[in-house]
C-alpha cells in the first residue's frame, strides 16, 4: 500500500486543518497534494507529534493533523503517554509505518524487527488505536476521525466518546495502516 | 519568602509578562513551582515525559499564537538540545526555558551537569539570566519574554534554589 495513495484521499477531507509532517518525503508529497500555509515540515526528527500536539491545544477548536513515521515515533515514544494524557479532541495523528529510516538510506527501524507501534499506543492510554489494512479503510477511518463530534465530558475516563483509530502504513508486504485521533478530554486531574 | 509563596510569584511573573502555555518536567526543587502551574486558571500546563518534547510542544503553540514557557532541570535542557538547535533556532521561534540549577555552588552531586549548564547556553547562543532574587522575578521574567520576542531565539532563566524559596539568598549575588 502506498502511502501517496493514502495520502491523496486525505487531501480533499482536510479542509483547513493545520498538517504538521514529519522530516522526509511524507512532507513533499503532502505539499503536492495540499499545498498550504497550514502545512508545517518538522526538521527534528520525532517532534512531530509534539509539535502538532502543542497547535491542538493552543487551538482547541482547529483541527490538527500529524503525519508521522516509523522512525519518528520510535525516536520519541515519549509522545504517546502525553498525548494519551492531555487527550487533545482535535488532533488526529495518522503514523505511515514503512519499517524503514527512509531519507536516511532505507535502513530497517525496529517496526522492521517486529515492534507493534499500534500496540505501544494503546499501552500508552491511546485505548483504540488500531491497523488499517488499505487505502479504503483508511479513507473512512479518516472522515470518521475528521468529521468527529465533541460530546459532553462523562465522568468516567475509561471509555472515550468517539473512537480514536491509529493509522500505519507499511509499504513492505505486510500492508497495515493504523490512524489515531485522541477525541475526547478527560475532566480528571492530568497532572 | 517560602517556596510556596516563590512559586505564586513566578508563575504571576509568568501570566504578566503574557506566558499562556507551560511545558513542565518535574524536579523535586520545582514541585511548587509545577503545582501552581498546575493550578492556574490562566497557563495551559501540558506536562511531558521527556523534555524534548516541551521544545515541540512550546513551538507548536507558538505557531498558533500562544506565549510559551517550558520548565525543565538543567538535564533536561542537555535533552532537549537537538529540538532547540533543529526546530527552535532553525526556524527562528521564541521560548522562555526556565532551567532548574541542578550543580548551583552549595550543591552537592551535580557538579558535571552544573559545570556545563552556561558552557552550553553559550555555545548555543541562547543568552541566559541567572535568577537568585524571587522579588525581581516579574520584571526579569517581563524583559527576558520582550528579547525572546524581538530576537526570535529562545531566552533561559536559570532557577536558583534561592529564587524558588528554597535556600537563603547571599548578598554576593
Amino acid at each position: 500500500m502506498q502511502r501517496f495513495a493514502c495520502l491523496k484521499t486525505l487531501a480533499p477531507l482536510a479542509g483547513d486543518a493545520l498538517v504538521v509532517s514529519s522530516a522526509g518525503a511524507v512532507t513533499l508529497e503532502w505539499n503536492a497534494l495540499r499545498p498550504s500555509g497550514g502545512n508545517f515540515r518538522v526538521r527534528t526528527l520525532g517532534l512531530c507529534s509534539s509539535i502538532a500536539l502543542g497547535m491542538a491545544l493552543g487551538l482547541p477548536e482547529h483541527k490538527v493533523i500529524a503525519l508521522d513515521g516509523d522512525g519518528s515515533l520510535l525516536m520519541n515514544l515519549s509522545t504517546l503517554p502525553t498525548i494519551a494524557r492531555m487527550k487533545p479532541k482535535n488532533l488526529l495523528h495518522i503514523v505511515f509505518d514503512n519499517e524503514v529510516y527512509e531519507a536516511s538510506g532505507s535502513k530497517k527501524t525496529a517496526t522492521g524487527a517486529g515492534t507493534d507501534l499500534v500496540g505501544m499506543a494503546r499501552a500508552a492510554g491511546i485505548e483504540t488505536a488500531h491497523w488499517v489494512d488499505s487505502v479504503d479503510a483508511f479513507a473512512q477511518a479518516a472522515k470518521r476521525a475528521l468529521s468527529a463530534r465533541v460530546r459532553a465530558l462523562s465522568a468516567s475516563r475509561s471509555v472515550p466518546s468517539a473512537l480514536p483509530w491509529r493509522l500505519t502504513q507499511s509499504t513492505k508486504s505486510k500492508t497495515s495502516t493504523a490512524l489515531s485521533v485522541t477525541s475526547k478530554r478527560s475532566p480528571t486531574s492530568k497532572f | 519568602m517560602n517556596s510556596t509563596e516563590a512559586a505564586q510569584t513566578i508563575v504571576a511573573a509568568l501570566c504578566g509578562a503574557g506566558i499562556n502555555f507551560v511545558a513542565t518536567l518535574p524536579d523535586i526543587n520545582l514541585s511548587e513551582l509545577l503545582q501552581a502551574v498546575e493550578e492556574s486558571r490562566e497557563l495551559i500546563h501540558v506536562p511531558v515525559c521527556r523534555e524534548e518534547e516541551s521544545i515541540g510542544i512550546c513551538a507548536g503553540g507558538y505557531l498558533v499564537g500562544k506565549k510559551c514557557a517550558a520548565i525543565m532541570q538543567n538535564g533536561g535542557f542537555f535533552n532537549s538540545n537537538n529540538a532547540i538547535v533543529s526546530t527552535l533556532l532553525q526556524y527562528q521561534i521564541p521560548l522562555l526555558l526556565l532551567i532548574y540549577y541542578a550543580g548551583d555552588v552549595g550543591d552537592r552531586t551535580f557538579s558535571t551537569t552544573g559545570g556545563l549548564t552556561e558552557p552550553v547556553l553559550q555555545a548555543l547562543g541562547i543568552r541566559y539570566y541567572i535568577m537568585r532574587a524571587t522579588e525581581d522575578a516579574a520584571e526579569l521574567i517581563r524583559r527576558a519574554q520582550i528579547l525572546t520576542e524581538d530576537s526570535k531565539r529562545p531566552v533561559a532563566l536559570l532557577l536558583t534554589k534561592e529564587f524558588l524559596g528554597r535556600r537563603a539568598a547571599l548578598r554576593a549575588f
